[in-house]
């Protein structure tokens, strides 16, 4: 290994202790924690080095190392840590703070990341939606006496607000489709940087193919002890993910291809496939909050950053599932409660590479990545 | 003085059960012909000691010997005034160690008359009284030195403390901040001013307390509570009365210039501890570099600069990873300023332990293990810092604007005497290369102690330590002294022997100035004169007695001890006529071997029957006249229990193992004149705990005994 020359940034691990890794400064590099990790590789595994970086404020280690992202935040390393130095929650925060290096617009994680920012978090959409589905047309709109979302709009013509919507959030989604790409391309380029001149394996698309397996059979999940409960809360939470997207482009299918547009009947396929997702992400995020609560002696109370994102995809799920009962139920102020669930709908996905959800691309990359220069078969 | 002796046989503890007591008191009646034989079923109870009370005052009893249980209890029971008492612990050596009940009956018989052999041998002490003054004089005016004069000052005692700088405080006049007292946790503030100037101010104005400064002590003569100090100040000399010594002369820094690897010397942004501490001072606690005087930013500090490092000092210094987590907070009083303490091991021993927990969790204090292999100019006015095995990586370079050397502590004592003691055995404490130069002792019997009666060492002199263990060490070293003080007025030994009042009393007639005495002598009690002959400054003697066992002429005895009651001890035990029962002698030293035979025997453990043991002072003592004695009679074997000798000793007496060890080598010669084998002598070193070996011990030598086959001169 090429001799490093270090010199810390103490800026860096204060920004590390105030992201919620408050405890790093605890470790005394015993390293019960990377004896007790079931995922990390056999060869210089974390996170015992990782801590020492982050005690050190060696930010060039951490941001762009892989391995905090081969993390998966067991918490196996936390409960078994004699000092208390909560190696998992530490990680957690140093790939808030990756996210944040690597971020397209800096901005943007700032507000996702920085707890004195959560007024303008919420404000940005709520002000933004309230400008185009303000609340006073919410006792005009029936539409056959019957309420239909899609329609909800703030003035004639009432094909104004969906299209309105749309573009909102067409071109939100361009923005976190580039944001992530972004990312991705840094984090990349940084690792490869980092590792100097390790030998890669040649064959992306079969990296990218073996760790897709191994997401979507969460395998690695199977791994964690502290945390084995998330395994299945995680599942279902990604499952009902995927489900509700192919619904939801689905939809747009219908509505631009075949002009069919909502509300669906419940007996239609992609209805159901919908309401099934709708099922395992209730059940996804009551198994995650409840295991969060069940091991946060063992494993910790995690960050803001981790509770502004468990938040945001609550809302969605609270708010969604309001509107649909307040809708079938006929009361008008199911249109208050899609609206809020628009909002949250627009933070997850605008958010989407800044937040925690980031964790979608940047561990894939760093998944694929140590495939691909064989520190993981 | 007539001995009018007394035998009392305790039947309690199983003893009257296991052994024929009328046989014993028949014997001790015909053939020793002792007048009084009484026995009772439990001596030490009120009724029995009433009934050697009643003797006493009635009978003319003045010479009692208690066959009872071992000298080492019960003693407060057993104590006649104006009586000498003899002790033979029929309990112990023949009913708990011994299985046949036929050889229990003859080792009791044996150990009966062995004391009283030795009782009528044996003298009542009397004092060694001489005048004597107990004023405490204390070397060295730091925190050690200046604790131990307020505490024998405050315990009434007149001090005079000697301090060879201008001022008092020492080394915490040069400090900017020190650690806080704390019970538990450390909190803010985490450096806190010392407190050295009311101390100082204390011992000056204590009335009880004179002090010497820009002093030094010139010469030491004289003995404990008679000591002549010569103390030179200012080119005056003055000759003070003293009783005994606190030597707290203390400590200077390991001389960096040796670190040159490590940047000393080369470039100016590397300092010492000390030298940072100065830096602080004179700022007002900016860190300011030497070089351009900027303020520092990156500091590195290098623990074990020198330090358990063979080249340089091979020891542990204590003081300085606590010293380092305490200036790394004078780095970072400066908010964007990072102290790197970069380590071997933290050793932060006690409550210290949360000192360290509390840098660790300062985000600008950083702290890393590895090997610092140099430190190099970084060619951008900063420094590389270089580290192997580091827990970073291999091998890497850490930057820094300044690098702090924690230096280790070097001993006063390590290359001047500082006592200067006018001893034939010289000025200086002896054999300190055993504690890389510091007046240590073996610290778990003798703390404080040195091999210089009356003189005993406390703080960075003895040991490397904080300033807190300082004042500890201090308070304990002063009370020694004080102990020591007293011990001498009243005419007793301190330490071991810290109840006896016997002094060696050598008939200087047959004395032939041979000096073995003087140098063998551990505690360099004898001095000679003129002529070369040797005498006694009786104050110096620990009463160990390893002058008797080394005298060729057998001269030097105690009114308790000497060569003729031993040896005829030896001569009276019996020796079996048949061929395969041996009788082998042991001789056992009473602070570690005997106690170990004791422990054995308390928990019942069997001991060959072969062996008749006797206590000695100290294995120091053994006259090699008893073994050419014993063996010319017939005796099979003689094992030689002793303390551990060498570079961990643990004899009480500190060289009386060793010597006897080396005296043994001697033997050859003495058993060759008889044509007798070797190995029919052997010494083996037994710890205090190491009772459990202690059948096993005597077993195997008894085995080896056999082997070699019985003594030719048995029944001669």
């Amino acid at each position: 290994m090429a001799e490093q020359v270090i010199s810390p940034d103490l800026n860096f691990v204060k920004d590390i202790i105030a992201s919620g890794g408050e405890s790093l400064k605890k470790c005394y590099q015993c390293s019960t924690c990377t004896v007790v990790c079931n995922v990390t590789p056999d060869d210089k595994p974390f996170p015992r080095k990782e801590m020492m970086y982050a005690q050190w404020g060696m930010k060039d280690k951490l941001v762009s190392n892989p391995d905090i992202w081969l993390c998966h935040q067991c918490s196996d390393c936390t409960a078994y840590c004699p000092r208390g130095a909560k190696p998992g929650e530490v990680l957690n925060a140093v790939r808030k703070l990756s996210i944040r290096h690597v971020s397209m617009v800096p901005l943007f994680a700032r507000i996702v990341q920085d707890p004195k920012l959560i007024w303008l978090l919420f404000a940005i959409p709520i002000a933004l939606f309230f400008v185009f589905m303000p609340h006073k047309s919410l006792e005009f709109i029936r539409f056959d006496d019957k309420m239909v979302y899609h329609m909800f709009a703030p003035a004639e013509p009432h094909m104004y607000a969906p299209f309105v919507l749309k573009m909102i959030f067409g071109l939100t989604a361009v923005f976190s489709i580039l944001s992530a790409l972004t990312g991705i391309k840094r984090l990349w380029s940084g690792m490869k940087a980092q590792a100097g001149d390790v030998k890669s394996g040649g064959n992306l698309t079969g990296d990218i193919i073996s760790s897709a397996k191994t997401i979507f059979a969460h395998s690695k999940f199977a791994d964690c002890n502290v945390n084995r409960l998330r395994q299945w809360g995680h599942l279902l939470l990604v499952y009902s993910f995927v489900g509700l997207s192919i619904s939801g482009i689905w939809a747009l299918i219908y509505s631009y291809l075949f002009n069919f547009t909502g509300p669906y009947p419940f007996t239609d396929p992609m209805k159901l496939l919908s309401q099934a997702s709708m099922l395992a992400f209730i059940a996804g995020i009551v198994i995650i909050l409840y295991n969060r609560f069940a091991q946060a002696g063992k494993a910790g109370m995690g960050s803001y950053f981790d509770w502004i994102f468990l938040t945001i995809v609550s809302g969605i799920g609270a708010t969604g599932i309001l509107a649909l009962a307040l809708r079938l139920a006929n009361v008008s102020a199911g249109y208050a409660a899609f609206y809020l669930h628009v909002v949250f709908v627009w933070l997850l996905l605008a958010y989407a590479p800044y937040s925690k959800f980031a964790h979608l691309f940047y561990r894939t990359t760093a998944m694929v990545f140590a495939r691909h220069t064989n520190r993981e078969s | 003085m007539e001995k009018n002796i007394g035998l009392y046989i305790c039947t309690g503890c199983s003893i009257g059960d296991s052994i024929d007591v009328e046989k014993l008191g028949n014997i001790a009646k015909n053939s020793l012909k002792i007048p009084v034989v009484k026995s009772h079923f439990a001596m030490c109870g009120k009724e029995g000691v009433e009934l050697i009370k009643n003797d006493i005052k009635n009978e003319g009893v003045n010479t009692v010997v208690i066959a009872a249980c071992s000298p080492r209890i019960k003693y407060e029971e057993f104590d006649f005034p104006g009586c000498i008492v003899e002790r033979s612990p029929l309990r112990e050596l023949a009913v708990w160690t011994q299985e046949d009940p036929e050889e229990r009956q003859l080792a009791a018989e044996d150990y009966v008359k062995m004391h009283v052999i030795k009782a009528q041998k044996g003298d009542l002490p009397e004092p060694y009284m001489m005048e004597t003054v107990k004023t405490i004089l204390v070397i060295g005016g730091g925190i050690s030195g200046m604790t131990s004069a307020l505490q024998a000052a405050n315990a009434g005692y007149q001090v005079v403390l000697v301090e060879k700088e201008a001022q008092l405080g020492g080394f915490a006049n040069k400090l900017y901040k020190v650690v806080p007292a704390a019970m538990g946790e450390y909190s803010e503030p985490l450096i806190v001013d010392s407190d050295i100037a009311d101390t100082v101010k204390a011992v000056e104005s204590n009335q009880n307390i004179t002090v010497y400064k820009s002093a030094k002590v010139e010469k030491t003569d004289g003995q404990p509570g008679a000591y002549d100090v010569t103390i030179s100040s200012n080119g005056n000399s003055e000759v003070v009365k003293i009783g005994s010594i606190v030597l707290a002369a203390g400590w200077r820094p390991y001389d960096a210039t040796k670190l040159e690897h490590l940047g000393y010397g080369v470039s100016k942004d590397v300092v010492t501890n000390i030298e940072l501490e100065g830096i602080a001072k004179n700022n007002g606690g900016r860190i300011l570099r030497p070089s351009d005087g900027k303020e520092a930013k990156k500091v590195a500090f290098i623990q074990c600069a020198g330090q358990r490092d063979p080249n340089h000092l091979p020891y542990c210094s204590a003081m300085c990873c606590t010293t380092s987590l305490k200036q790394a907070r004078y780095v970072t009083q400066n908010s964007d300023a990072t102290a790197m303490i970069l380590y071997k091991d933290i050793r932060t021993p006690g409550r210290l332990e949360y000192y360290y927990k509390a840098a660790q969790n300062d985000p600008a204090v950083m702290m890393t293990k590895g090997d610092v292999t140099s430190v190099t100019d970084a060619g951008n006015g900063n420094l590389h810092v270089e580290m192997e095995n580091s827990l970073l990586g291999e091998k890497v370079k850490i930057e820094a604007d300044l690098v702090v050397l924690a230096t280790g502590v070097v001993p006063a004592t390590a290359d001047d005497p500082i006592l200067n003691l006018q001893y034939k055995q010289g000025p200086g404490l002896p054999d300190l290369e055993l504690f890389d130069g510091f007046a240590d002792s073996n610290f778990i019997c003798f703390q404080y102690e040195t091999r210089r009666t009356g003189v005993y060492a406390a703080g960075c002199v003895r040991q490397p330590m904080n300033m807190s263990e300082a004042q500890e060490d201090a308070t304990g070293a002063a009370l020694k002294a004080i102990q020591s003080a007293e011990h001498v007025a009243a005419g007793i030994a301190v330490h071991p022997r810290a109840w006896d009042m016997t002094y060696p009393d050598p008939f200087m007639q047959r004395c032939t100035s041979c000096k073995r005495c003087t140098e063998e002598c551990p505690f360099g009690a004898i001095d000679e004169d003129e002529k070369g002959t040797p005498f006694y400054k009786p104050g110096r003697c620990r009463r160990c007695a390893t002058c008797m066992g080394a005298c060729p002429e057998r001269i030097v005895s105690f009114k308790d001890y000497h060569v003729d009651m031993i040896g005829s001890m030896m001569k009276n035990v019996s020796v079996p006529s048949d061929d395969d029962k041996p009788r082998i002698i042991v001789l056992a030293c009473e602070n570690d071997a005997y106690p170990a035979i004791d422990t054995a025997a308390l928990k019942h453990m069997k001991i060959d029957s072969a062996v008749r043991i006797i206590q000695l002072r100290c294995l120091g003592s053994t006259n090699l006249v008893w073994i050419a004695d014993a063996l010319s009679r017939g005796v099979d074997g003689m094992l030689l229990l002793g303390c551990k000798f060498g570079e961990n000793y643990q004899c009480h007496f500190a060289k009386g193992s060793e010597l006897a060890d080396y005296r043994l080598s001697k033997v050859q010669e003495t058993l060759g004149r008889l044509q007798l084998e070797a190995e029919r002598v052997q010494m083996i070193q037994l710890a205090i705990d190491e009772y459990d070996n202690v059948p096993r011990i005597i077993g195997d030598f008894v085995e080896r005994v056999k082997e070699i086959g019985p003594n030719p001169f048995k029944g001669f």
